[in-house]
């Protein structure tokens, strides 16, 4: 365990070392923000840039406050999973391919904390980044429109994080068998557009679809639409599957690390 | 005592046998060479005695060790290029090296700091890693492989990658370090670990071509040995090419040229006298520029050991 | 825009500027500082005060080498 720690914090270290501690939090912030504060300009924006007739009068709904911290929600699923996915697509192949994992696993050092340690360190950050992100999304809409309430938006961010942590570990996952970084972030994303795809479009119940997690996370922000698709029990379904996933993902990783220490 | 036993150590890859069923003891506070040409299985052995290898069949045995104990507690690992993290110092990836072997904290930065200071780097301990020089980092690797003192200590080419003064310098090391613990390091220079070694095993494509102490091989492998160079005109060559085929019973021929060639003889006295006489018969013909009589090397063995498996 | 005041306002986006202009800020003093970097500097340096956000994280992302 103490092993573990000094582990883990090493790997801290480095994200804050590289400035990734600083950038990921902040491109969180700024990306769930943004959304907010762009819907509530557009008016004058579109206003300002078209070149409509005198005295056209513009009509634009105002959207529901759970609305725009949806489409801060579907803004984290495109921009924010690629930062999450590109920011440590090197997590283990690069460890390996420099061999600084062979000077570290000969010494006497489990496997399996190597490549959890790992894992925790990004998954943390990837969920604190998250949570300042939606925080300030959230922020931004109750100043600039209505409050939404603190149950539908925790049980949001709850749902939300569980899928970021899946994509941080597909990541992982894929950085111990790929060579490339590049191939491993490619690889995790795809995986996780073809889930959500295909738990958007195919026609039969899908519980276990952990791609369902970021549809689950946006419509659980609105208090009418409850209760969530296919009732709460449902809901525990595909976060025990997403969670089974990743352990899997996680032994996966340990496996082949421990097949392939290193490049030669 | 032996400290190391390995036994039918065996390493297959899909298409060939890098390491081929060898066995060795390491007797405690020995230095052992691992020595062999490029190709001969040696970082294959040391990958699979640290642990980074799996082997595919044979054991490795540490005397006294409990079992279920982590081999890896017992050995320090130098690699070839050892590889660290650019970002952190060298004091910092000591700690943490030393942390990693179960070392406390404040244990651990104590050993860092010795350690600095003994292989000549502890200016540079507060500085970041990436601006290191290979003889720097070599020598950084050396103290992490210490850190936690190692009953074994394993050097996989440690000077093969170096200029000559550093190559120097981490050699001297070594003569010092050899008295603290025991070493076993590969190198394909037989030079190397006639400086510094007790024992050599030499490889030769993935088998254990011989092995034992220096001296001991020294002694069984004395051979006398003639050698023998003509200015290589005409009929000095003519003569040579001759005297070749009618060589007298007790001298073979080890290695020739055209203009010289170099024997080796069953008997020291008996090969002096009829090569001398032959010299002697033949005075018009044959330009001697240099005669020399003395003894096999480790060289002409280990040459021996590796072109002959 | 009803319910907000202009000075409101001005204190909702300020932050955002301010952080925005702190992380463009550490990327440039880390390109500055930066031994080795992937392309020229002086592209970085373009990328990132001209596409702010997207020009800071793709410098965090791929403009550096480590080791």
């Amino acid at each position: 365990m103490t092993k573990w720690l000094v582990l883990f914090r090493k790997e801290w270290l480095e994200m804050v070392r590289s400035h990734r501690t600083l950038w990921l939090p902040a491109s969180f912030i700024l990306l769930g923000a943004s959304q907010p504060v762009t819907t509530f300009f557009m008016p004058d924006i579109l206003a300002n840039a078209s070149n409509l007739p005198e005295g056209a009068v513009l009509q634009f709904p105002t959207p529901e406050p759970f609305e725009v911290l949806a489409s801060a929600l579907s803004q984290f699923g495109v921009i924010g999973l690629l930062l999450v996915a590109l920011s440590s697509m090197g997590i283990l192949s690069g460890e390996r391919s420099a061999g600084t994992a062979a000077m570290i696993l000969v010494k006497p050092v489990s496997y399996a904390s190597f490549v959890t340690a790992k894992w925790a360190a990004a998954v943390l950050l990837a969920i604190v980044s998250f949570a300042v992100g939606y925080g300030a999304a959230w922020y931004y809409t109750g100043a600039l429109f209505e409050p939404v309430g603190w149950r539908e938006v925790g049980a949001s961010a709850l749902l939300y994080a569980l899928w970021l942590t899946l994509v941080s570990t597909l990541t992982l996952l894929f950085s111990s068998l790929l060579r490339s970084a590049a191939a491993a972030a490619f690889s995790s994303l795809a995986v996780a557009v073809l889930l959500s795809v295909a738990a958007g479009s195919l026609p039969f119940e899908q519980s276990w679809n952990p791609g369902r997690l970021s549809t689950l996370a946006a419509s659980s922000l609105n208090a009418a639409a409850r209760p969530l698709g296919g009732g709460i029990g449902s809901v525990w379904l595909t976060a025990a599957v997403t969670a089974a996933v990743i352990a899997a993902a996680l032994l996966v990783a340990i496996r082949s690390m421990k097949r392939r220490p290193s490049e030669a | 005592m032996a400290l190391l036993t390995v036994d039918q150590l065996t390493k297959r890859f899909e298409r060939e046998t890098a390491v081929d069923g060898i066995g060795f003891a390491i007797g405690e506070g020995r230095c052992v060479a691992l020595l062999g040409p490029n190709g001969a299985g040696k970082t294959t052995t040391i990958r699979m005695l640290t642990g980074l290898l799996p082997p595919t069949s044979g054991t490795i045995r540490f005397e006294g060790m409990k079992p279920g104990q982590d081999r890896r507690e017992w050995i320090g690992y130098l690699p070839q290029t050892p590889a660290f993290y650019g970002w952190m110092t060298g004091r910092e990836f000591l700690v943490y090296a030393g942390q990693l072997c179960g070392l406390s904290a404040k244990e651990a930065a104590s050993r860092a700091d010795m350690l600095l200071k003994r292989v000549g780097i502890d200016t540079a301990g507060k500085r970041r890693i990436a601006g290191y020089s290979g003889g720097m980092k070599q020598r950084l690797g050396l103290a992490q492989a210490l850190i936690h003192r190692p009953k074994l200590l394993v050097l996989d080419e440690p000077v093969s990658a170096l200029d000559p003064i550093g190559r120097r310098e981490v050699m001297t090391l070594l003569g010092e370090l050899k008295s603290e613990t025991t070493v076993l390091f590969s190198t394909h220079v037989l030079h190397d670990a006639e400086e510094l070694c007790d024992d050599i095993l030499i490889l030769s494509k993935g088998r254990l071509a011989t092995g034992g102490s220096l001296s001991d091989i020294r002694e069984a492998n004395r051979q006398p040995v003639l050698s023998l160079e003509t200015e290589g005109d005409l009929r000095s060559r003519e003569w040579l090419a001759g005297w070749l085929k009618r060589l007298p019973d007790g001298l073979e021929a080890a290695s020739a040229t055209e203009t010289g060639v170099r024997l080796f003889a069953g008997d020291l006295e008996t090969a002096r006298r009829s090569v001398l006489r032959e010299l002697a018969d033949n005075a018009a013909d044959v330009r001697v520029s240099k005669l020399e009589i003395g003894y096999t090397t480790l060289e002409d063995l280990f040459l021996k050991a590796v072109s002959g498996s | 825009m009803d319910h907000l005041t202009n000075t409101q306002l001005i204190s909702l986006i300020v932050p955002l500027a301010i952080l925005q202009a702190i992380l463009m800020i550490t990327a440039l003093v880390v390109l500055v500082k930066a031994e080795r970097t992937r392309g020229p500097k002086w592209l970085w340096a373009l990328i990132i005060v001209f596409f702010s956000l997207f020009g800071s994280i793709s410098f965090f992302l791929f403009g550096r080498r480590l080791n």
